[in-house]
């Protein structure tokens, strides 16, 4: 109970946990807010003439305005966050879990198997992430040309392409984004990283000892024992790392490099009126801010919360602060 | 034998075990996809629309109807031949394609890294020392903007203020007035990186007129990373000035300044050069959304030629091979550079 109290004693925890409960409130309340329509199902709506380029100001029919060929911002901002918060949770998860396991494995099998797991892991982490997410985009976009080549346009069209020359491995893409495969692929090591020490110097404590002796299983020991006691600095990873996945995912869509983040389609669509010719950031401001502003709180509320845990799980920080008067910060 | 050498040995022999782990890891994504796939990457100049017996040629000349360890090892043989294979959508071979943008990112990073190494660590150590003061606050307020600030956001943002609006940066490389001279033979390039290059050939306006182009993007980088790397010295600052060897200085006498600039740094040093060289990978990223949005022609614009025009696997693999190298190499030269610093890293290794 204490930590929890320690954990609300900053004002910083509350307004990551305030803004996180926002983000998940909108992303539930999605349809509520801004429904979607018959004829734009999905994070995009237009609203008024599609041919009309220029972007409108904020009025009553777009709370916050429109982008080139009048698309709803609002719209947008909320279906994105919702697209966002999956994308961020699943691939944080899925790559915590896997990489926390590994680390664990790894590090209560110890020797040979240890280092030669955490080699491996050292190679992935020497792979920069966005050679990883452009590879393995490409040799998915490489195989449904190649795949894709003998077909006609109409079967093409018809979604036949991967039953006609279906492998396991085109079956599989067709379904998952290749971003999210890459991003997964990509950072797990962190978390096996961090873990493997933990549980090192955890498995020669007596409580693990006395498991073994009992007759413990190798798995349940590391289910039981190891895992819950080492999870904590994976946590905070985890938590910085939903901002991040979710910022690069708008990033790479903004490159136009793959990925497809409504943020980031958002922000590509306005750039030509924001940095071309004539644009301004000052007179066509509603295609920028909005987006900008809430990217960047999405990655400002799961920085504070990991950087909150961070605190109260690292007790050098508490003797550091406890020293110094803490109340000046409250 | 010096310990040193025996450090460099050691880190030498971990070298192509950890370049042999990943270049299989590749390849192994390679073999997921079909052979009309991996044919792509010997591809020769010229074949857009290839008969079906070409290509059958080329892959038995190719072992690609072969297991594995036979294709993996020939794969490897055509690498360290120099041939990378052919990018149908760069239109030229992809290495002397690499290797010509490779000044570019480097330059960039070069002068990121001399403005963020000296500020991260001197700031991280100021407001780590003192925790909780006016300037910690202020620092950790800032660096926390800067590491929660996406790349690409605050670089439209300096964009549209500084060169949209003001005019006084622009994005490329050169102004167009100078872009003909570069080229023109009168104008020696001896390392592709153009201040250094100007400088060489004494001429004062081109080299102004780089670091103008420069400007912006270095500003971008060294926020992030000064960030990033001013938050792990202060962390290390807070365990470390409690240590016992400060407590004795102090008690000696020994004068703050001297304290903060020669007994702690020393012991942090190693701390702060590691997180360097675990960002290393990272700011080869970091330097890829920025050289896309500044428009430099960097390594990056090889891979975005390729993602933007569809399929081209021979580009995809010879960058990420490409990248590796270049961040093994670089977390090389950094683990030296930290033995050479701190006795304590380079015994550590050796013991274990």
């Amino acid at each position: 109970m204490k930590i929890y109290r320690n954990f609300l004693s900053n004002w910083r925890n509350i307004l990551g946990l305030i803004f996180a409960f926002a983000f998940f409130s909108i992303s539930i309340s999605a349809p509520f807010l801004s429904p979607q329509t018959k004829d734009d199902p999905g994070p995009f709506k237009q609203i008024g003439d599609r041919t009309d380029f220029v972007p409108h100001p904020p009025s009553k029919k777009a709370i916050l305005g429109t982008a080139p060929q009048q698309f709803d911002i609002f719209h947008t901002l909320v279906w994105g966050t919702r697209d966002a918060l999956q994308f961020g949770l699943l691939v944080v998860f899925v790559s915590m879990f896997f990489g926390v396991f590994y680390g664990a494995i790894a590090g209560s099998a110890g020797g040979i198997i240890n280092s030669t797991m955490m080699r491996i892991s050292d190679a992935f982490l020497s792979f920069p992430i966005i050679a990883g997410v452009v590879f393995i985009q490409q040799l998915v976009s490489s195989t449904i040309v190649a795949v894709t080549k003998d077909l006609t346009i109409q079967q093409y069209l018809a979604g036949r392409a991967f039953e006609i020359n279906s492998t396991p491995f085109t079956e599989f893409f067709a379904k998952v984004d290749p971003l999210i495969v890459a991003m997964i692929l990509f950072s797990w090591m962190s978390y096996a990283r961090i873990t493997n020490t933990r549980v090192i110097t955890l498995k020669e404590n007596e409580f693990v000892q006395a498991s073994r002796a009992l007759g413990g299983r190798n798995i349940w020991i590391i289910r039981k024992h190891l895992i819950p006691n080492s999870i904590a600095p994976a946590i905070v990873i985890a938590s910085r790392d939903i901002g991040n996945v979710v910022i690069m995912q708008a990033t790479l869509t903004f490159l136009e490099m793959g990925g497809n983040s409504p943020w980031g389609n958002m922000l590509a669509m306005g750039r030509d009126w924001i940095i071309g010719p004539g644009g301004s950031v000052f007179e066509y401001w509603w295609v920028y801010i909005p987006v900008t502003v809430t990217v960047i709180l999405f990655g400002i509320t799961w920085n504070l919360l990991g950087d909150g845990i961070n605190e109260i799980m690292n007790p050098s920080y508490v003797r550091a602060s406890s020293n110094n008067t803490k109340q000046q910060e409250n | 034998m010096p310990p040193i050498f025996q450090f460099i040995l050691r880190r030498l022999a971990i070298l192509p075990i950890t370049l042999l782990v990943i270049t299989m890891l590749l390849f192994g994504g390679v073999m997921l996809t079909p052979v009309d796939v991996r044919v792509q990457l010997y591809m020769p100049k010229g074949n857009s629309k290839p008969k079906e017996s070409f290509i059958k040629q080329l892959i038995i000349k190719n072992y690609l109807d072969q297991p594995f360890p036979i294709q993996y090892g020939h794969w490897i043989k055509t690498l360290t031949n120099g041939d990378w294979g052919y990018s149908p959508s760069l239109y030229e071979d992809v290495l002397p394609a690499l290797i010509r943008r490779t000044p570019v990112t480097i330059e960039l990073a070069l002068y990121s890294l001399l403005f963020f190494i000296p500020l991260g660590v001197a700031n991280g150590l100021l407001a780590g020392w003192k925790p909780n003061s006016v300037f910690d606050n202020i620092f950790r307020s800032l660096a926390f903007l800067a590491t929660s600030m996406p790349t690409f956001i605050f670089s439209l943002l300096l964009i549209s203020f500084f060169y949209v609006k003001l005019g006084w940066f622009s994005p490329e490389r050169i102004s167009g007035v100078f872009s003909r001279e570069i080229a023109s033979p009168g104008f020696h390039n001896l390392t592709g990186m153009l201040t250094i290059d100007s400088l060489l050939n004494g001429r004062f306006d081109i080299f102004l007129d780089a670091i103008k182009h420069l400007f912006l993007p270095v500003i971008t980088l060294t926020l992030y990373h000064w960030a990033t790397l001013g938050r792990i010295t202060r962390a290390s600052t807070l365990e470390e000035r409690n240590k016992e060897y400060i407590i004795a200085a102090k008690a000696r006498g020994v004068e703050e300044n001297r304290l903060i600039w020669h007994h702690a740094l020393r012991g942090l040093l190693s701390h702060s050069l590691t997180s360097v060289g675990l960002s290393a990978a990272n700011l080869m990223t970091g330097v890829f959304i920025i050289e896309i949005i500044y428009t430099l022609n960097g390594v990056s614009s090889v891979i975005v030629k390729a993602m933007r025009s569809g399929a081209d696997a021979a580009a995809a693999l010879g960058f990420s091979v490409y990248s590796v190298l270049m961040v093994v190499s670089l977390m090389f030269i950094l683990d030296i550079i930290i033995a050479v610093i701190d006795p304590r890293v380079r015994d550590e290794v050796l013991r274990s």
